[in-house]
């Protein structure tokens, strides 16, 4: 009995150790987060009277009002789940595709064009800018979504091949030959058994992925000229004055752009922690 | 495992790409020459971004669009954005028609690559024929054209808070010494004498030093010609420029870099920092109780023999060449000039700045009828270090003040390194 | 394409998707071929053709908006004596060993605390990643007020009794690089984290419990069992840390844009405010072409180890 007894208060103790191990880190890391919150629930004239470290003197929740309505987020965050949504989709299909191809498959080169397709990721984006935007004008799409659409599709999809090729070439080659012996062809290879073994690696790309096109400011800027149509982060910044900025307003529009991905992480992060393990295929 | 195997065929095929390549790459650069659509709506890019001015513009569209002369767009853009995608939209097949931005040597570089449209017309009607002579000259190109709409301008001087200046005893100095004398008295009541907001992203307010150093110094003529490229950097009189900047440096509040200005307004306000040579946007920073608190003074006089010259930057508008709509966008640029334009503007944003037009009135406030004296009082005015020269050149200036400023003593070196720098983008 | 040619081996065995090898038929099937072209395609017309014509830049010297003049090498022979270039590099390399060695380390770390499912660790794992996914522009103001003069750390240092250590920690140029680590740490851990939780996913449980009635410790488990199975998903996580690390700019150009002096600055920022403020795009372009010569020669070494070793 003893004995037992022990070791449920040293899981116990155990239990308790990670909670103020793991509390005290989450707690550190939100701290700057919080100081967003607290900034976001002042004035302008509180801020510029005390300063953005000083405690607060004021409560407000207009500065929410005004970044969704002044400051046009209602429109930027519409604009910004029309172009990722089907980024995300688009890229992860494509990418899955492409890995499983490379990394199942003894094809020719493979291992170059993975290189090939990952080297698309190593150039800095920020030189690309330029012939990016003269491509999206020559094409005809310039101040469009479907050139933003474009451009998160082709920027991405090389990492996220590399990504994808990395977890699926880690599944064990006996499972396709079994599947193949059995008279799969490659499409229900792909769908039906590789897929979803690599589960939790696309739901974690998935909300990379959401994250990243959800944020992205650089393609934004670049392809789209006209105020309505910029995606959320574009519009925050456009929030920012020639001279002065409302840091209160800023602090609330980034409130509100979190938002949705963090909602995505929170619902998708049950995922790719609690898929499949190849164990139980056996 | 297999091997890739260079075939002749993949050879030529990769000689082929690389020279397609080649003769595709020359997209990027090309600007194309066809005229944009000529239906629909003048387009007005924009890059006023803070909320009050973007409402003003509005007002100003609003405005235009009941007088039924026609329909115009309005795009806001954050202001650094506009800043970078500038030469993309004037170089674009279909670029926006008319933009906000600013005359003299940073609407000059496009016009000289003939990107503007020649706005004479609109100089020879009866609104833009009263605005001032300087005006006149500020908008025309080197080409001898007139390429820019003005609508306001501002001023910069030493801002200080009138209940702290009472409450420590001082007033407003107008000579060097009495200045020098005024830090003395400001540093034995604990105060940094002197406030600056030259950290984070605000670097270029230490220009403001700079600048109005050299034309007390030097004047208004020898600075705008040291800017385009034709002094140098080195010379003897930007040295004297420095030795008379290190007489007032420990006067400097120590953490003058490490924040930026709107944190150095704060500062200022608090009564931590006892003035600051700023603009009068600066009052847009301050909390709306502490705006009838705020006054300022003229850089105090160096050397009487040199011509009072005074930093007062206009803003202003100008159009795309290769825009289709020609006859709208001249009609809105000649609203945009009127007095009732002006005033719409004024009224709808912070009230800080001066109209152009002669006839306009500014929104009255003690501040503002003090600065339009303050600039009439003056002989030369220079724009500000950027737009006197160009965007480009700003990096350069910041990264050597705010390395004086840590380090004075190594001034020479500082020069050195600013003249070569700056070379680059002359010569560019 | 004339690039995919057929393997030379061909095995005796008729039927091409049947047959006992060890990886897949022999004859690639269509399907598959078509799975590879298409993302090709699209990453080349939005990338490789922008790439080239990055490329074809470096060799000119353009301002943006009249026509380009070529110089050949003209650039590189500036940049070999380009002293902020010298510098930039130098930081970029103390900055790719600073931040991508302790992202790694870290995000492998907080992805070890937190891979058990256990009741609260989905709101640990989210606290971790909401840097990751809150703006830069917020997070960038608010880091600012923290490393002010008279900000958050300087005030914490004060009340803990070190207020010798007080700096102006974005301003003073020995400071200011490893000041801006620890914000773009902030941002990168949870995201590190995230692809390794997915890896530790993929470990049979069942060889812990191997290991585990064999008498082995945490610590032997970690090296013996976990390191060994994270190897693929590895060379993913520090390929993507290696990139980022080269990228890195947004964190850096937000907080001091490579001041004060150059003192913080990167390879990155270097490229942008000589390509997007000194409108130099030419000499802005020859140096993203190093930046990827370097990125390329990282990541090639370090994957063609990494494959060599799994094959």
């Amino acid at each position: 009995m003893s004995a037992t007894s022990t070791a449920v208060r040293r899981r116990r103790a155990a239990t308790a150790g990670f909670h103020l191990g793991a509390g005290a880190l989450a707690l550190l890391w939100l701290l700057p987060i919080a100081l967003v919150l607290v900034t976001s629930l002042r004035s302008f004239d509180d801020i510029a009277a005390h300063g953005l470290g000083g405690l607060p003197h004021s409560f407000t929740l207009d500065n929410f009002r005004q970044a969704w309505v002044d400051g046009g987020q209602q429109r930027a965050l519409i604009n910004s789940l029309l172009v990722t949504v089907p980024c995300v989709l688009a890229t992860l299909a494509l990418a899955a595709m492409a890995a499983f191809a490379l990394s199942r498959y003894d094809l020719p080169l493979r291992r170059s064009l993975l290189l090939l397709m990952l080297g698309g990721n190593l150039l800095p984006p920020q030189i690309l800018l330029i012939p990016v935007s003269k491509l999206s004008e020559m094409i005809g799409v310039y101040d469009t979504l479907p050139a933003l659409i474009g451009v998160q599709i082709g920027f991405g999809v090389g990492f996220y091949v590399f990504v994808l090729h990395g977890f699926m070439r880690a599944i064990p080659a006996e499972i396709q030959q079994a599947a193949v012996v059995d008279g799969a062809g490659p499409w229900q290879v792909f769908w039906r058994i590789i897929l979803p073994l690599t589960r939790p690696a696309l739901a974690a790309l998935s909300a990379l992925s959401f994250t990243w096109i959800f944020n992205d400011l650089l393609w934004a800027i670049t392809v789209l000229r006209s105020d309505t149509k910029m995606p959320i982060t574009a519009a925050l910044i456009g929030l920012q004055g020639q001279y002065v900025s409302m840091w209160n307003v800023i602090a609330a529009g980034s409130v509100i752009a979190a938002a949705p991905t963090v909602a995505v992480f929170l619902r998708f992060q049950r995922h790719f922690v609690a898929g499949l393990n190849l164990g139980a295929v056996k | 495992m297999t091997h890739p195997q260079p075939s002749r065929r993949q050879l030529l095929a990769g000689l082929g790409a690389a020279g397609t390549a080649a003769l595709l790459s020359g997209c990027v650069t090309s600007t194309s020459s066809s005229k944009s659509s000529s239906s629909g709506a003048v387009t007005l890019q924009s890059n006023l971004s803070a909320p009050q001015a973007k409402a003003a513009m509005r007002d100003i569209v609003a405005a235009y669009g009941k007088r039924k002369s026609g329909n115009v767009s309005l795009n806001t853009v954050a202001a650094e954005t506009f800043r970078t995608q500038l030469p993309t939209y004037l170089t674009s097949a279909n670029p926006p028609d008319v933009y906000t931005w600013y005359p003299g040597s940073v609407a000059d570089a496009y016009a000289k690559k003939d990107l503007l449209l020649d706005l004479g017309e609109l100089w020879d009607g009866p609104e833009l024929k009263g605005y001032s002579k300087a005006l006149h000259s500020l908008c025309t190109a080197s080409s001898g054209k007139k390429v820019f709409v003005p609508t306001t301008y501002y001023w910069w001087g030493m801002f200080y808070r009138k209940s702290n200046f009472a409450k420590w005893g001082v007033s407003e100095p107008k000579t060097w010494d009495e200045f020098l004398d005024l830090c003395d008295k400001l540093k034995s009541k604990g105060v940094a004498p002197i406030g600056l907001g030259a950290g984070g992203n605000t670097a270029w307010v230490a220009s403001a030093w700079f600048d109005y150093l050299d034309i007390r110094i030097n004047g208004a003529k020898y600075h705008r010609e040291l800017l385009a490229g034709r002094h140098r950097f080195d010379d003897p009189q930007v040295r004297r420029v420095f030795d008379r900047w290190r007489e007032v440096l420990p006067y400097f509040d120590p953490n003058g870099t490490a924040g930026a200005f709107q944190d150095a307004t704060t500062a200022l306000l608090n009564g931590r920092s006892g003035m600051m040579l700023i603009g009068t946007f600066f009052a847009d920073a301050a909390p709306k109780d502490a705006l009838d608190d705020i006054d300022f003074f003229r850089f105090p006089v160096i050397d009487p023999k040199v011509p009072l010259a005074e930093e007062a930057p206009t803003d202003g508008y100008f159009a795309s060449a290769r825009t289709g709509r020609r006859e709208g966008v001249l009609d809105l640029l000649g609203y945009l000039a009127t007095a009732e334009a002006q005033e719409i503007y004024i009224k709808g944003s912070s009230g800080t700045v001066l109209p152009c037009h002669p006839d306009a009135k500014d929104a009255g406030t003690p501040l503002v009828k003090k600065g339009r004296e303050h600039i009439e009082e003056a002989v030369e005015i220079t724009q500000f270090f950027n737009r006197d020269s160009s965007d480009a050149l700003q990096p350069t200036a910041d990264t050597a003040l705010t390395k004086f400023l840590a380090k004075p003593k190594e001034i020479d070196s500082i020069l050195t390194d600013w003249q070569r720098e700056a070379e680059k983008i002359w010569k560019a | 394409m004339a690039v995919l040619t057929a393997p030379h081996r061909k095995p005796p065995v008729p039927a091409p998707s049947r047959g006992g090898r060890a990886r897949g038929p022999r004859r690639t099937p269509p399907l598959v071929l078509a799975f590879v072209l298409v993302p090709l395609l699209a990453e080349a017309v939005w990338v490789f053709w922008p790439a080239v014509q990055g490329f074809y830049l470096a060799l000119t010297s353009w301002d943006g908006v009249s026509a380009p003049g070529f110089v050949g090498l003209g650039n590189f022979r500036e940049m070999a004596s380009d002293e902020v270039f010298r510098g930039a590099l130098g930081h970029t390399v103390l900055w790719l060993v600073l931040f991508g060695g302790l992202s790694a380390l870290l995000g492998l770390a907080a992805a070890l605390l937190l891979q058990q499912e256990r009741r609260g660790v989905g709101f640990y794992r989210a606290a971790l990643f909401l840097p990751v996914v809150f703006s830069l522009v917020a997070t960038a103001l608010v880091w600012q007020a923290v490393y002010q003069p008279d900000g958050v750390l300087n005030e914490l240092l004060e009340s803990v009794g070190l207020g010798s250590l007080r700096h102006a920690w974005l301003a003073d140029q020995d400071t200011a690089l490893y000041a801006v680590i620890v914000p773009a740490l902030w941002r990168q851990i949870g995201y590190v984290m995230v692809l390794y939780l997915a890896g530790l996913k993929g470990i049979d449980p069942a060889l812990y419990e191997a290991a585990k009635v064999d008498g082995a410790s945490a610590w032997q488990r970690f090296r013996h069992v976990t390191l060994p199975q994270l190897r693929s998903v590895n060379a993913v996580v520090v390929s993507v840390i290696i990139i980022d690390s080269l990228r890195s700019f947004d964190v850096v150009w937000s907080l001091t844009r490579g001041g004060p002096y150059h003192s913080s600055e990167l390879l990155s920022t270097y490229m942008y405010s000589t390509a997007f403020q000194s409108l130099r795009l030419g000499y802005g372009s020859a140096l993203a072409v190093v930046i990827f010569l370097l990125a390329f020669g990282v990541i090639a070494s370090y994957l063609v180890r990494a494959f060599r070793e799994a094959d």
